[in-house]
């Protein structure tokens, strides 16, 4: 299969993200409980879970939102667990949000800026790129970001993460609500950005279209990272089948 | 009784009825101040009733009970279930009109005031008297109709009502109809309670029903605590007799202090000092000792 | 028909000073999340610095504008710690508690300025400020330099607040959070220091308006804060808390409404007619003619 040869990315050299006994909660519920992960530079990495396992709570607290309880983040050889999102942001982590979360009274220019609040300068060189990539943003770029639909929001909301030049992407949930023919155009683009360079960690539910698009993989259960290894070895993985494959 | 001790007793009633007719509605998160416009309206009524049609005193206060009723009726048909600062401006907004319509008004003295009530007993000493009996005869009341209400089922409705409108609708509890309830009894309050406002000086005057007393009232209820009604029991003699015993000259920075109080305790202890959970507390406290015993 | 375009203009210059008070106040309900309501006192105490710098330096009208709108501006970003606290302190954003923080704020200067300034009797601007002789006088109605000027600056302020708001980073970044604050903060956009410009923002326009309102009034009093703080929140609440072309609508709308009640009707009735048509408006809609944008 052509897809597997562009799977080179392999763990080695120094992790561009490491997650390490990572601890939080809310309230008196533990949504994670010392989970550990790495991203490699160049690398697709999936999180798989069922809902509730912990995968947003991860996501979220290494850009900074959720405080974490213990453990420690690593980015880019510095420590940023303790460091507000929009230093983070900065810094090049971006979140691509559950739910395409676009500014839906605002125009899809005023949403592309957004993204690039801490990087105004380069501005003109990165919304040619993203229009680049995606040419329907550049059609729409007036129109309030409202009357788009749902795929080109969440592409929407994948260029306004690219906008601040980010050294890793975040992208949690990107398929949940869309139509199957939308989804693999989401996996697409995300193999075509990480072809262009960019780090991506995901989180999914629909385990197999990521796991066919990603280089490794975590599964998380009741915030607890349970299983790990190159996509290959999950998918034919009987556990991972029986529980997120439906095979 | 000295007549010191008089002004702080009957004030002291008046601040916790008064409180407490503010505390009701903010079970729903109503901050309700158009009560501060019954307590004149009312009054200036049953001051005109009493002194140009003589009416008896108890018919008169009966009537001023019954308009406050009736203009909280009224209001909380339109904003029952409204949002908190609606609630605030439309009590505001009545508190101008009122003073507005009184100033313009000759029959209550306009601007002057309206002096020289009449003694509701036979001599000066009795009127204190009956004065006091009747005043803190309404706190026993309306306390007990309060605690009543807090321990039903309608004050639960309530508490929901406070922390999530979508949801206490959704646990099928008639936002308005609480609302309105808890309107109109505050408004009942205040209208008798105005009422006997001027009859403890024997005059009314539109000096007494200004901003300060959104002040004072705002002030007892907040750093009492808004989540029971012992907060304004216990910060109502506090905060109205604490800045007596200083001299004049600080008591005139009455406002300045009330404010700096209100915010230091907003800011530090948002649930002011008797919360629901130390009320809880004492009860069990007290329910062991009388096992001990 | 002439007392009819008098009354115009002078309600024109007054609404739009409601406007800006509106405006000002809206913006810290939309990105610092709070109900300022002694917003317009603030302003007003902002006035009273103004008398006191123009009387102390023999009436340099520069020194007395600069003054009124530095210290609106200190006001406000002083007390943006206060407000920042009492959220925190909720866990969640609770609107109503910085409302009451807000008016104990307003307790306070309100206190002082009838302790401090000139007795508590009312203040009286010099000429230099106000502008002497009116332009033109029909009978007791006249137009004064002062209203003319404060409509012009009301709509070039109005103007570049809108400009500012759609056309610049930091108005993105206010938008941003009116809408979503949640979401502002998970693309990057700080929101203790976007809301700190916000509260500096509504001061300089408090500021403005402090010098907009000697010079339309001639005069400020103690009790001027909780009127005008009453009437700006009721101009919010009728166009609909947070709504800002709505609060345009509506300010602009006041203004000439009672301009023209005092052109009509007996002088000690004219509030009482104005806050009559506010309450019915409330009554019938509280939650505003335009919608809540919260």
């Amino acid at each position: 299969m052509a897809q597997n040869e562009t799977k080179t990315a392999s763990p080695s050299g120094v992790p561009l993200l490491k997650v390490e006994n990572l601890s939080v909660s809310y309230g008196h519920i533990n949504a994670l409980k010392g989970v550990s992960i790495e991203v490699f530079p160049g690398e697709i990495v999936v999180l798989i879970g069922a809902n509730g396992a912990g995968k947003t709570t991860l996501l979220s607290s290494i850009l900074g939102i959720t405080p974490s309880k213990a453990g420690t983040i690593t980015f880019d050889g510095q420590r940023i667990e303790k460091k507000p999102v929009d230093k983070n942001v900065r810094k090049g982590v971006c979140l691509v949000p559950e739910g395409r979360g676009v500014f839906a009274s605002m125009s899809v220019m005023d949403n592309l800026l957004l993204g690039a609040h801490h990087n105004l300068q380069n501005k003109d060189k990165n919304l040619e790129r993203v229009f680049g990539w995606f040419p329907i943003l550049n059609q729409r770029k007036n129109q309030v970001a409202k009357t788009l639909s749902g795929g080109e929001r969440q592409m929407l909301s994948i260029a306004r993460g690219l906008m601040s030049a980010p050294k890793l992407i975040l992208v949690d949930e990107p398929s949940i609500g869309l139509a199957p023919i939308v989804v693999n155009d989401i996996f697409t683009i995300l193999q075509m950005l990480n072809k262009e360079g960019y780090t991506i960690l995901l989180s999914e539910q629909n385990a197999y279209k990521a796991l066919k698009a990603a280089h490794r993989g975590y599964v998380l259960e009741t915030g607890t990272v349970t299983l790990t290894g190159t996509a290959q070895q999950l998918l034919s993985d009987p556990g991972v089948k029986a529980a997120y494959l439906g095979a | 009784m000295s007549l010191s001790m008089y002004y702080f007793l009957t004030i002291t009633a008046v601040n916790i009825l008064m409180t407490w007719a503010i505390y009701l509605p903010y079970r729903v998160a109503h901050l309700h101040f158009i009560t501060i416009a019954n307590m004149a309206i009312s009054g200036y009524l049953a001051g005109y009733l009493v002194m140009t049609l003589k009416f008896p005193f108890f018919w008169a206060l009966l009537i001023g009970f019954a308009v406050g009723g009736l203009i909280g009726y009224i209001v909380s048909l339109f904003i029952g279930d409204a949002p908190t600062f609606a609630v605030v401006i439309v009590g505001f907004t009545f508190i101008y009109i009122t003073r507005t319509v009184i100033e313009n008004l000759p029959a209550v003295g306009g601007t002057m005031g309206m002096f020289g009530l009449p003694n509701i007993a036979k001599t000066p000493a009795g009127h204190r008297n009956l004065i006091i009996l009747i005043l803190y005869g309404l706190v026993l009341l309306v306390g007990f109709l309060i605690h009543r209400f807090d321990n039903s089922r309608l004050g639960k409705a309530a508490s929901a009502i406070f922390v999530d409108k979508d949801l206490a609708t959704s646990l099928g509890v008639d936002i308005k109809k609480v609302g309105q309830l808890l309107q109109v009894f505050s408004c009942i309050v205040a209208g008798g309670t105005g009422v006997l406002y001027g009859f403890i000086y024997k005059s009314f005057h539109l000096d007494f029903f200004t901003f300060h007393l959104v002040g004072i009232f705002m002030t007892t209820i907040f750093v009492g605590g808004y989540s029971t009604l012992w907060g304004s029991l216990l910060m109502a003699p506090i905060l109205y007799g604490v800045p007596l015993m200083f001299p004049a000259e600080i008591q005139s920075w009455r406002m300045v202090i009330y404010g700096v109080i209100l915010i230091i305790i907003l800011v530090l202890k948002p649930e002011g000092f008797i919360t629901r959970k130390f009320v809880y507390n004492i009860g069990i406290r007290l329910s062991r000792k009388r096992e001990k015993i | 028909m002439q007392v009819f375009i008098a009354q115009i203009i002078n309600g024109l210059s007054l609404g739009s000073i409601y406007v800006l008070l509106a405006t000002g106040f809206n913006l810290l309900l939309l990105v610092a999340l709070i109900i300022h309501f002694s917003y317009p006192v603030v302003v007003v105490f902002s006035m009273y610095i103004v008398w006191v710098v123009l009387n102390a330096t023999g009436n340099n009208l520069l020194l007395g504008i600069l003054a009124g709108v530095l210290s609106s501006i200190v006001l406000n970003v002083v007390s943006a710690p206060i407000f920042q606290k009492v959220m925190k302190k909720r866990g969640e954003v609770d609107v109503n508690s910085t409302m009451v923080v807000s008016m104990g704020m307003g307790f306070i200067i309100t206190d002082i300025l009838s302790h401090s300034f000139n007795h508590g009797f009312p203040i009286a601007y010099p000429e230099n400020l106000t502008g002497g002789a009116p332009l033109f006088r029909i009978g007791l109605i006249s137009v004064q330099v002062g209203q003319v000027w404060s409509l012009a600056i009301g709509a070039v302020a109005v103007s570049a607040f809108f400009v500012l708001l759609y056309k610049t980073r930091a108005g993105r970044a206010f938008r941003a959070i009116s809408e979503d604050p949640a979401g502002a903060k998970l693309v990057g956009i700080p929101i203790v220091r976007t809301g700190i410009q916000s509260y500096a923002l509504s001061g300089i326009m408090g500021g403005m308006s402090a010098i907009l309102i000697a010079m339309l009034l001639h005069s400020a009093s103690p009790g001027l804060g909780d009127m005008l703080a009453h009437k700006v929140l009721a101009v919010s609440i009728v166009a609909g808390l947070g709504n800002l072309v709505g609060g345009l609508v509506v300010g602009l709308a006041l203004g000439v409404i009672e301009a023209l009640i005092q052109g009509y009707a007996a002088g000690s009735w004219s509030n009482a007619i104005a806050f009559v048509v506010m309450l019915i408006v409330i009554l019938w809609k509280p939650k505003g003619l335009f919608g809540i944008k919260v």
